[in-house]
């Protein structure tokens, strides 16, 4: 997927021309330094940014994927909005799973404090209400921490998320829409994202089956559903299962990153997320909730081959099961 | 003129003074009415639109008194004690309410004394009198019996024995009375009289405090309603500081010039009293409210009232001022929500102890769920929810469907197991891979005696051919027997 030499010239020289507007340093344009990640200078596909003088250390929360980090610059920032965006409603599962990983991962760092789920009458009644038990099993997010509101009109959700993204009581704020509204223009977003930064609060803009509206969001990341890996098992992985969630995450707005997409793995144990490369095992540690299982005891003898059926696994016909087999008359 | 119908017959139920003065009289046949005078206008009763307008009325003489009762269709009790000073004594405040009602095009009479028995008997028989107390005997001694405000048979059955005013009811021996009227009769005399006490039992709860202020100019604008309340809420608090309580539910009553009433009610979810605050929550609601109330000519008193208090815990603030209560910051910005959105806007979520998924989660508005404790700044980690007792808790999606929605299975693979495919909001999921089946039972201990038992629910968990993970269930089991319904299929939640 190597852009042509042309276009990133062109991308580059366009970026050179912004920086010069906004007037930040220019070394973030420069290519990766020498010092940064051997996967990240392999890539073609990132530009590190580096030296940026506004930034501070901690504006970034880090997903803990490098080449996401790096891609994004850091890290998603803290203090903004950030659009998530799903491509149909069916999608809303995967995309409220991403936002609540990331708000999990805030949590890590601001343990307790609630967070507030802001959504229209309609997404609720499209996507299914926030299920306080399923939250806690997979993101740590314990019931008495979640609030949720429920708005009958768009206005008032923006209403209530301005509100709510004005306050440093709340970890952060996920507004949940559907479609593209009118309302949520430039200006709305803009109001949102102000009030963010104010606060330096994340707030998060879950977009279900949105469009790529222009949007005061610095980064929008479109997220859709990926096959879950399998679950892991001492002899390997379960087949047939289905393990942990995961996350094909697209960068599809970002001031520093080309687009790329991830797949991205969430271990619900350890609370964070991983990387998944194609054709990867899982580095993840086998065992899920508990102690690894004792270690067999004694030598490990082979059974004698006595009667080996010839397809692996497979049941011998006669093992069948009874009603796959056609009945014979009589 | 005003009919209603009575016994079958159309009889005249109300009329004006036009009408009297045609020698017309209540209860008379609409029949015999039309054959006098035909020219007459007749109206159809509306009991219902009468007891509207008497509610309106009874609002509306809440600027007198917070103890207002309604007697009967066409009667309002106003108990004024403590009040009268505040409008120049009785007889200046009787004037005052008589004028107000006669500008609004009302023909009332009133009548003032220390029993309700009394007053009832002054206003209906003599229009306009103020009985002073002890003087209850002799107003009431030459009125005919329905003075004193007992039922049509007893009336009738004194009558027959020659008992004709109450004040030979009041002469007469009181056994052989008792004995054969029973007791209601001598128990109105005597509260009547101030013997017995008469309890007017108001109709709205009388507020443990309210402030108030009646303006020379009506206010219109909202703007303005919003200062008032502040100024209200900064004479509210000295009154709340002094009884160590908070507000949990405000109302703020705007009597208009021309007689209607609006009233805004707020709740808070902790107990309140700094004026800043009330004022706004009062600005989210009228905010919210703009549309509806309508402020005509304008607003001529504005009265703050709490109906509900609750102790209020003094809280100290640390050494450099600001106090870190984020509990606070959250119930505040809840109750505004709440103010402007109505009372499910914010929801919080209880963890019931249920195996059916729905029930196990319950959503609460803000204000009535149970307080979260303040994480202390010395406990990093707040305790957390003890888990159950199994090694693997069951998996649970992130979403809920707030009711589940039937989906289309053609075919599963073996009878008892995950679909193969689905038709879900018409559009076709193929099942790559499947888990379960998690069987969960119907409750049997909420069910009513006799009632059918719910079949069970298996549920699976399924991604479908793109990586989506939903969590669906088929309600009963296959059954060989030949009525048997097959069971159906449900989409319940989404996995992340």
């Amino acid at each position: 997927m190597a852009m042509s030499a042309v276009a990133r010239d062109t991308v580059f020289a366009l970026r050179r021309q912004i920086a010069k507007i906004e007037g930040t340093l220019p070394e973030r344009l420069q290519a990766p330094a020498p010092g940064a990640p051997a996967d990240v200078t392999g890539s073609d596909m990132t530009i590190v940014r580096r030296g940026l003088a506004v930034a501070a250390a901690d504006a970034f929360l880090r997903t803990g994927i490098e080449r996401l980090d790096a891609a994004l610059g850091g890290g998603l920032p803290r203090a903004a909005l950030s659009e998530i965006h799903g491509l149909e409603t069916r999608d809303a599962g995967t995309v409220a799973g991403f936002a609540l990983s990331l708000v999990s991962l805030i949590l890590k760092e601001k343990q307790g404090l609630p967070i507030l789920w802001v959504g229209t009458a309609e997404i609720f009644h499209e996507a299914g209400l926030p299920y306080a038990r399923g939250l806690h099993a997979l993101f740590g997010i314990e019931p008495e921490q979640l609030l949720f509101s429920e708005a009958p009109k768009l206005l008032d959700a923006l209403w209530i998320a301005e509100e709510a993204a004005r306050m440093t009581a709340f970890a952060a704020v996920i507004l949940e829409v559907r479609g593209s509204p009118q309302r949520l223009d430039l200006t709305a977003t803009r109001r949102l994202h102000a009030r963010a930064q104010n606060a330096s609060r994340p707030l998060l803009l879950l977009r279900q089956a949105g469009e790529a509206d222009p949007t005061a969001a610095p980064v929008r990341l479109i997220v859709s559903a990926a096959p879950a890996a399998s679950r892991e098992t001492v002899a390997g992985p379960l087949a047939g299962s289905i393990g942990r969630p995961a996350f094909k995450v697209d960068i599809g707005k970002s001031r520093t990153a080309l687009p790329g997409q991830f797949t991205l793995e969430w271990n619900p144990n350890e609370h964070a997320f991983a990387e998944r490369t194609e054709n990867s095992v899982a580095v993840v540690p086998a065992s899920g909730r508990g102690t690894d299982p004792a270690p067999a005891s004694g030598a490990v003898l082979a059974f004698p081959a006595l009667a080996a059926p010839a397809t692996g696994d497979q049941p011998s016909r006669q093992q069948h099961p009874a009603h796959r087999s056609p009945r014979r008359a009589g | 003129m005003i009919s209603h119908r009575d016994n079958n017959t159309q009889r005249i139920a109300a009329l004006d003074e036009r009408a009297e003065a045609l020698k017309l009289k209540r209860g008379m046949g609409i029949a015999d009415a039309r054959a006098m005078h035909p020219s007459i206008d007749v109206v159809e009763a509306d009991a219902e639109a009468d007891r509207r307008l008497l509610e309106g009325l009874a609002d509306w003489c809440d600027r007198y008194t917070p103890l207002v009762a309604i007697d009967a269709e066409d009667g309002l009790f106003l108990d004024v004690t403590g009040c009268t000073h505040l409008f120049g004594g009785e007889r200046a405040m009787q004037d005052e309410i008589l004028t107000r009602f006669f500008q609004q095009g009302f023909d009332v009479r009133a009548g003032l004394a220390s029993t309700p028995g009394a007053a009832w008997a002054a206003a209906r028989f003599h229009g306009d009198r103020i009985v002073a107390g002890g003087e209850e005997e002799a107003l009431l001694a030459p009125l005919p019996l329905s003075a004193l405000r007992i039922a049509p048979e007893t009336r009738a059955g004194l009558e027959s024995v020659g008992l004709r005013t109450a004040g030979a009811v009041m002469a007469a021996p009181r056994a052989p009375l008792a004995r054969r009227f029973g007791a209601s009769l001598l128990l109105r005399l005597d509260q009547a009289l101030g013997r017995l006490d008469e309890a007017v039992s108001p109709r709205l709860p009388v507020a443990p405090l309210s402030v108030e202020r009646h303006l020379a100019e009506p206010v219109v604008l909202t703007d303005e309603i919003e200062r008032l309340v502040s100024r209200l809420a900064v004479a509210l608090k000295s009154d709340l500081e002094r009884r160590g309580e908070g507000a949990r539910t405000l109302a703020l009553l705007l009597f208009r010039v021309d007689g209607a009433v609006s009233r805004i009610a707020v709740g808070t979810s902790r107990p309140m009293r700094e004026p800043r605050l009330i004022q706004r929550l009062f600005h989210e609601r009228l905010t919210a409210l703009e549309q509806s109330i309508d402020a005509g000519f304008g607003f001529d008193l504005v009265r703050l009232s709490v109906l509900s208090v609750a102790a209020f815990d003094m809280l100290q603030g640390d050494l450099t001022g600001e106090a870190d209560d984020d509990d606070a910051d959250i119930a505040l910005f809840a109750d505004r929500v709440r103010a402007r959105l109505g009372e499910a806007a914010v929801l919080k979520p209880v963890v019931v102890e249920s195996h059916l998924p729905e029930r196990a989660v319950k959503t609460v508005p803000f204000a009535e769920a149970p307080q979260r404790r303040a994480p202390a700044a010395g406990r990093a980690a707040l305790p957390r929810t003890a888990p159950p007792m199994t090694i693997y808790p069951p998996e649970r999606p992130v979403r809920l469907f707030r009711s589940p929605e039937p989906i289309e299975v053609p075919a599963t693979e073996i009878p008892e197991g995950p679909p193969m495919n689905f038709r879900w909001r018409r559009a076709l999921y193929r099942v790559a891979r499947a888990e379960g089946p998690e069987r969960i039972a119907a409750e049997w201990w909420r069910q009513l005696p006799g009632e059918e038992e719910a079949p069970t629910r298996d549920y699976y968990h399924i991604e479908d051919s793109e990586g989506r993970r939903y969590w669906l269930y088929r309600q009963g089991l296959y059954s060989t027997a030949p009525q048997a319904a097959p069971p159906r299929w449900f989409m319940h939640g989404v996995f992340a």
